[in-house]
């Protein structure tokens, strides 16, 4: 979709304003949204197409965002005045330390067609349908399916030039079972809306329902966990503090216990924005930089938060640096995301995730527990403290006895130490699936944790 | 005005003929909008403009609807998403209507959004205490035209400003229609800030039933949570017939409940609503029975009961739903003296975070900064974060005394569905008594 010329056209328009640091974000996306309700089914095209600029002088700068195609008039034929601060942009003399991802191979699955209107509606009753199977007496209260594609376009005044390709789609689905009534979500994001598996999912929400009807709150605990993917992701979640941003220094140092561990040899946690088959995978981020992996636990050594270039800058800088800075050693990522042309970049995950052992199924793993808890899902948002280094997740699941579950549980919180948490993971699963968080992905394999508490909500 | 050289006519044509049976919904929503945001100071880039313009096409047929959405307005656009929501093509085509739109305004300037934060700056220090703040000012622009194949009403524009404030202990937001009374808007931001500020290390309460008196603006999310959410035909039909509720009791004789768009504040002040369908005077709650459920035109079409007019939608993106836009609660005769002294060992509750419906059990959960006890018929000692709890319509039920002072508020945002509307309110304080309150 090559539209550099006009892009060129509008940073000259900028420069001729006096304006001589400026960056052109431009895409253009096509999607079919499918969602069934209570009240029947509704079929969405979208086309999209909209721009966005970042400018400035040495003292003030501004955003200016617009439907259409760029146009170096302004949006709606009009700049607005600069003002505030002046604006930092990426560049080949501002990237240092960035990683060098490679070359860039495109999916081959970008060109697939979008999910067609007949194939979403079976989809989505298949789900319906399942879910009734799976669990007679439950129902849909509504599921949406996003299918997706779109092309973006960045150059800016220091040298910035990048044009790619995504592809995504999203399946967020709700259920509920009355008599007593209990409720459930999943979410999956994928690349191609063709590989939701209905039956797959409608297992899922039937196992949460039933759970969340049946369970019952057993006696405070201290037991071997097995924690689902989405648990793990939820508890990822809540300590995004710790793995993005300059204060993550800080926060891992306050958690590393007397002998200086930080976590469990059997964690690693990598965030990679090329993720191989990844619905997030991209070449570069939202300003145009590279992505690639960047390794934030290693073997239970904490290396680094994710920092975006202009963070890493400021750090090896010594600006923000906390006790467990350590200048020199980081690396930085293309990690600034930009959901729509509407939105300024955001530091966010790429797909930010527990790397996952190959060898381990989630069978044996489950055969390791002579007596514990197999958690499923979380069942509201969690607490987590850093300063007194302690988090808390209400969550659902079975209590397990001789390698089997037993009997539901619901109505708990899985509690315990932050530190307890990291050092506690025991072996790590093969099945690794991610959830969207943060304006990202957050992903892990099944988890085996020691050293937490199962308590009455 | 935007739309006064959109050729209306030539799209109503064009939409009759995606209309192929009697009771098929057809309609064209055409919006455009601008957001003019000033960030916090050191929040880079310094000032934000974004505009749009665009529009969607919708056919709707029994259960099942279809929608396409463009982004700009071009030639060839509306032919085209015309062709994707109608099930057969006609048989011959009218010309492709001109797409044509009164040009764009200059962009606001800043110098109006940068007077707010520092009249709120002013109006916190004469409180005597500072304290950091980092605040967003945002003024809202938009004008929207519906088209019908046989209905065309007039085009309708809102413009009002939302406020957002990071302070060291939470997030503070505020909706407001203008700026005309800046010294007023900067004493009412400042008493909300400076009560956190004072507040933010008092403990919370321990888990009690008690009395609570909801100052306006909590009275409003209260309302909104617990009367519009709970009446609105899609959440309504959850769990059955939306017109079964009809004539249901909620909250005692005295409560009385509309919805009103007509009556708003002037710059977001509505003669139709998302869908071109007049507003209503609705009553929801009228002498503590409902009376008239929330409902757009997909709704209300099979249902005698339900009448279209709140039919509300977040963007050209989103079909329309069922949404109240300005609640009004009719005053009762309680000074807010009688009020306090009515809750005596209870709670004053000024402000609400957020509130919580579960629609299908029920469950309603009113999230709260802060509050104060109310000790010898007056607001004492500050109380930390708090919850209020309990089935909806039993809440409802505890409305014990309705202030006869009603104020004109910004309810806030509201987020149903990941759907963001600006919504507002006309109340008095109310106390309720007893509610289950705790940390």
């Amino acid at each position: 979709m090559s539209r550099r010329a006009p892009l060129a056209d509008v940073l000259a328009a900028l420069d001729d304003r006096g304006l001589p640091t400026a960056e052109i974000y431009a895409k253009r996306g096509r999607a079919r949204v499918l969602e069934l309700t209570p009240r029947g089914t509704t079929s969405s095209v979208f086309r999209e197409e909209g721009w966005a600029v970042r400018a400035s002088d040495d003292r003030r700068s501004f955003m200016a965002s617009a439907t259409g195609r760029p146009d170096p008039r302004g949006p709606g034929g009009a700049w607005p005045e600069a003002d505030g601060e002046a604006l930092e942009l990426p560049g080949p003399e501002t990237r240092r330390g960035v990683a060098s991802p490679g070359a860039w191979r495109e999916p081959a699955d970008l060109d697939a067609p979008l999910v067609g209107e007949r194939e979403g509606v079976h989809l989505l009753a298949s789900l319906a349908s399942e879910l009734e199977r799976e669990l007679p007496g439950a129902r849909l209260l509504g599921a949406t399916l996003a299918d997706g594609g779109s092309e973006v376009e960045i150059v800016n005044s220091l040298g910035v030039g990048v044009e790619h390709r995504n592809r995504a789609a999203h399946l967020r689905a709700e259920a509920a079972i009355l008599g007593p009534s209990a409720e459930a979500v999943v979410e999956v994001v994928v690349r191609e809306a063709r590989r939701i598996d209905p039956r797959a999912l409608a297992r899922r929400l039937a196992d949460r329902l039933m759970v969340a009807r049946e369970g019952r709150a057993p006696e405070r605990d201290r037991a071997v966990v097995l924690l689902a993917p989405v648990v793990v992701a939820r508890l990822i979640e809540g300590l995004l503090p710790l793995l993005m941003g300059p204060r993550g220094f800080e926060l891992a140092a306050r958690l590393e216990d007397r002998q200086g561990r930080f976590a469990s040899t059997a964690l690693t946690v990598r965030d990679d924005g090329r993720f191989p088959g990844g619905a997030f995978a991209a070449p570069a981020d939202g300003e145009g930089v590279p992505t690639g992996e960047v390794t934030l636990i290693e073997e239970g050594r904490y290396r680094q938060p994710l920092l975006s270039w202009r963070e890493l800058d400021r750090h090896d800088a010594g600006e923000r640096s906390g006790p467990g800075a350590r200048p020199g050693a980081e690396r930085s990522t293309g990690c600034a995301r930009r959901p729509s042309w509407r939105d300024l970049p955001r530091r966010a995950p790429g797909h930010l995730h527990v790397v996952p052992d190959p060898e381990v199924s989630v069978r044996a793993l489950l055969g390791r527990m002579a007596r514990g808890y197999y958690l499923i899902d979380a069942d509201g948002p969690g607490g987590f403290d850093f300063e007194a280094g302690r988090f808390s997740l209400p969550v659902v699941g079975f209590a397990v006895e001789g390698g089997v579950a037993a009997s539901p549980i619901a109505g708990v919180r899985l509690t315990g130490g932050l530190g307890t948490l990291l050092r506690g993971v025991e072996a790590v699963g093969r099945d690794l699936l991610f959830q969207p968080a943060a304006g990202g992905l957050v992903g892990s394999p099944t988890l085996l944790v020691s050293g937490l508490e199962i308590q009455p909500r | 005005m935007a739309f006064q050289m959109l050729d209306t006519s030539a799209v109503a044509r064009a939409l009759s003929q995606v209309a192929e049976r009697q009771d098929d919904l057809v309609d064209a929503f055409f919006e455009r909008t601008e957001e003019a945001e000033l960030p916090a100071e050191g929040d880079g880039p310094g000032f934000r403009l974004r505009r749009e313009e665009g529009f969607a096409v919708r056919l709707v047929r029994g259960p099942e609807a279809w929608l396409a959405v463009r982004d700009g307005l071009e030639a060839g656009q509306l032919a085209d998403a015309l062709r994707q929501v109608a099930r057969a093509l006609p048989a011959a085509a009218y010309p492709e209507p001109r797409l044509e739109l009164a040009p764009w305004g200059d962009p606001p300037a800043a110098e109006e959004l940068a007077e707010v934060p520092l009249a709120i700056s002013r109006a916190i220090r004469a409180h005597h205490v500072a304290f950091p703040l980092r605040l967003a000012v945002r003024r809202h622009h938009r004008e929207l035209q519906v088209i019908g194949p046989t209905l065309v009403p007039g085009p309708e524009r809102e413009t009002f400003y939302s406020l957002a404030a990071e302070l060291p202990w939470g997030r503070w937001g505020m909706l407001t229609p203008d700026l005309d009374d800046l010294g007023a808007l900067a004493e009412e931001a400042a008493e909300a800030l400076v009560e956190r500020f004072r507040c933010r290390q008092a403990p919370p309460p321990a888990a009690r039933s008690t009395p609570v008196v909801l100052g306006p603006h909590a009275a409003a999310v209260f309302l909104h949570e617990a009367v519009a959410h709970a009446l609105e035909a899609d959440t309504l039909g959850l769990t059955g017939r939306p017109e079964s509720v009809l004539e249901l009791p909620l909250g005692p004789p005295s409560l009385h409940v509309l919805d009103d768009p007509g009556s708003a504040p002037v710059p977001v002040r509505r003669a139709t609503d998302d869908e071109g369908s007049s507003v209503l005077r609705r009553w929801l709650i009228r002498d503590g029975r409902v009376e008239q459920p929330l409902a757009d035109r997909r709704w209300s079409r099979h249902s005698e009961g339900l009448s279209p007019g709140a039919g509300r939608r977040a963007s050209r993106h989103e079909p329309p739903g069922p949404r109240s836009t300005h609640l009004e609660l009719v005053p009762g005769e309680a000074s807010d003296d009688d009020l306090l002294a009515g809750a005596e060992g209870g709670l004053w509750v000024a402000e609400v975070d957020r509130g919580r419906l579960d629609p299908l059990s029920g469950r309603f959960v009113l999230e709260a900064p802060s509050a104060r006890r109310i000790r010898s018929g007056g607001r004492a000692d500050p109380v930390g974060r708090l919850r209020i709890e309990g089935r909806v319509a039993e809440l409802v039920d505890r409305v014990a005394a309705i202030g006869g002072q009603a104020r004109s508020t910004g309810a806030g945002w509201c987020a149903k569905g990941g759907r963001r509307l600006a919504v507002w309110a006309t109340v008095p304080s109310l106390l309720l008594d007893p509610v289950e309150v705790g940390p």
